[in-house]
Formats: structure tokens, C-alpha cells, sequence
């Protein structure tokens, strides 16, 4: 395992305080389009995010580059205190979040969290991959802990 | 995830849908932030007035990593937004920003304020500068005076300009 990463800059390199409310915010936009449009629109939307938010890690991702979505990873799961562990190889990452403190602080807040609210990684992911020769697979573990793995296509 | 420092660009996406399928879906939208907004803010605008007014806006500025003065006098608090980092992530954004990007602050938070009783005037000044002044006063006659200085004055739902 190697899980040192090159000294590559990230796009957004946020630092400061972190404002784990707007998870509470993301959680009511998901109910609300789901709600008022439906969950395909709100998949679209999340689709925008990995395509247009996250291009500069889709343009290192087509270039063979996976290390950037390693660094992102690690960057705001640090960031917001998650509980994780990652595998850094060449052609595959795996990324084991055994404790989502986004999910935890949502469910602190409202109580019940919304069903599609791991949605925004699965489509995120899915759209950060799109069209490059690899996949992101999210896989749910259970509450507030899933696996992430990039790895070349098949 | 969407990392809590992304969620704004987040919500630009989310803009930019709604505002295609028109003004009342925007609306609606910002009515139900509102309405979240309110467990952080209502009893404690109910209970303690321009003061607790004061303590949410001064928690923001620390956790959100605002650059902004707060001003509190007995019959007014006054919000002076220097840097502004939502406006600001969204303009430092590989995604096209949504150009009314600053209505939704008082699309929430005009509704809270109505709600118990104060009066806001919001002037974003300049909807391409992360820079904005808002005012919320006791006395809705000092507001109304107030409306008339503002460069870039914003109305929410249930305010019409």
C-alpha cells in the first residue's frame, strides 16, 4: 500500500473553520427536489457538480492522474473529522468511510436523514468518472459508513 | 460526500435549475432554506431579539470564516459584509456562476425576520462583488427611511420591490 501523494495542489484547497450545518441545508435541497421534481432531477443536478464543479479532478482522473481524487478525499474527510482509511495504488484507490460525520451531524439535526442523501456521493462520483477510462463505485456499508473505489475500467 | 466548503457551489447548481424552471420555484426553495434555517435561529431570535440576532451572525462570521463587522444598537443591528466566502467560492469555481447568486440570503432570511416581528433591509450592492450591507431594525419606519440608501436593494417572498 502506498499512501503518500504528490505534492500536486487541489482546486478548491478550502481551510478555516468548517460549517457542518450546510449538511443540514444539502439534506433539505435533497428532499425538496426529489419532492417537487423528482429524483431523476436531482441526480442530474449532482450530475452538474461532478462535471462542472469537479473538472479540474475529471481532467486528472482522464489523464491517468487518480491520485487528486485521493488527495480530495483525504483533504475534507480530514477536514470534518471522519472516521476512514484509504488505499492508494497505482490503478485503484479504495476509500473505507467507517464514520460519515456529514451523515452523523444530519441525523443530529433532523432526526431522520433522507434516504437519497448518499446519493450526492454515488452520482457525484459516478460524474466524476464519466468518460474517462475509470469507474467509481460507492458501495453503502451500513449508517454513515460506505466504500469508494476508483479503478480502470473493465 | 459534498464537502461542507463545496456546498455552495452545491447550491449554485441547484440555482441555476430552479431559476430555469422560473421565479416561484426559486421561491419555494428559498422558503424551505428558511424554514431549516429556523431550528439554528427563531427561538433565539424570538427570546433574545437584536441580540440573538447578534449571536447567530457572530457564530457565522467565526465558523464560516467570514470577513464582516457586526454592529448592535438598541434599536438596530447592522451586518457589514467585507468578504463574503459563499459568493466568493462561487465565483472561484470551475462551474459558470448563477448571476442572481446573492437573492437567496434574503430570500432565507427575510422570512425569519418577518416572522418575529423585526424589519430587514437588504442591500447586496453589487450582485458581482462578495460585499453586501444588511440592516434589521425594531422600528419599521427607520427601515423604510433606510430602504432609500440602499444601492441594490433585495426583496424575498413575501416582500415585492
Amino acid at each position: 500500500m502506498n499512501n503518500t501523494l504528490s505534492e500536486k495542489t487541489l482546486r478548491y484547497n478550502d481551510k478555516g473553520n468548517v460549517h457542518m450545518d450546510f449538511h443540514g441545508a444539502t439534506n433539505t435541497t435533497i428532499e425538496f427536489i426529489i419532492k417537487k421534481y423528482g429524483v431523476n432531477i436531482m441526480n442530474d443536478i449532482f450530475k452538474k457538480v461532478g462535471n462542472n464543479v469537479y473538472a479540474d479532478i475529471k481532467k486528472h482522473i482522464q489523464s491517468g492522474n487518480i491520485e487528486m481524487l485521493a488527495k480530495h478525499w483525504k483533504h475534507f474527510f480530514d477536514r470534518e473529522g471522519a472516521d476512514y482509511s484509504i488505499s492508494i495504488e497505482k490503478d485503484e484507490i479504495i476509500l473505507t468511510v467507517k464514520r460519515c460525520t456529514a451523515y452523523e451531524h444530519v441525523k443530529k439535526l433532523v432526526g431522520a436523514v433522507s434516504p437519497n442523501f448518499c446519493d450526492q456521493t454515488i452520482k457525484t462520483n459516478e460524474a466524476i468518472a464519466e468518460g474517462t477510462p475509470y469507474e467509481i463505485t460507492t458501495e453503502i456499508l451500513g449508517e454513515a459508513s460506505c466504500k469508494q473505489i476508483i479503478r480502470k475500467r473493465l | 460526500m459534498i464537502p461542507s466548503d463545496h456546498f455552495t457551489r452545491f447550491y449554485n447548481e441547484v440555482f441555476k435549475f430552479l431559476e430555469k424552471q422560473g421565479e416561484e420555484d426559486l421561491e419555494n426553495y428559498w422558503l424551505e432554506i428558511s424554514k431549516n434555517q429556523e431550528k439554528h435561529t427563531l427561538e433565539l431570535f424570538k427570546e433574545k431579539g437584536l441580540a440573538g440576532m447578534y449571536e447567530y451572525w457572530d457564530h457565522i462570521r467565526i465558523e464560516e470564516n467570514c470577513d464582516l463587522d457586526l454592529k448592535l444598537e438598541p434599536n438596530k443591528l447592522e451586518l457589514k459584509m467585507n468578504v463574503c466566502p459563499s459568493l466568493s467560492k462561487v465565483q472561484d469555481n470551475d462551474a459558470e456562476p448563477m448571476k442572481r447568486y446573492c437573492d437567496h440570503c434574503a430570500g432565507w432570511i427575510g422570512p425569519i425576520i418577518d416572522k418575529v416581528g423585526y424589519h430587514l433591509v437588504y442591500d447586496v450592492i453589487d450582485r458581482k462583488k462578495p460585499q453586501c450591507v444588511l440592516k434589521i431594525f425594531k422600528d419599521k419606519e427607520e427601515s423604510l427611511k433606510e430602504e432609500k440608501n440602499a444601492k441594490l436593494l433585495m426583496g424575498w417572498p413575501g416582500k415585492k420591490l
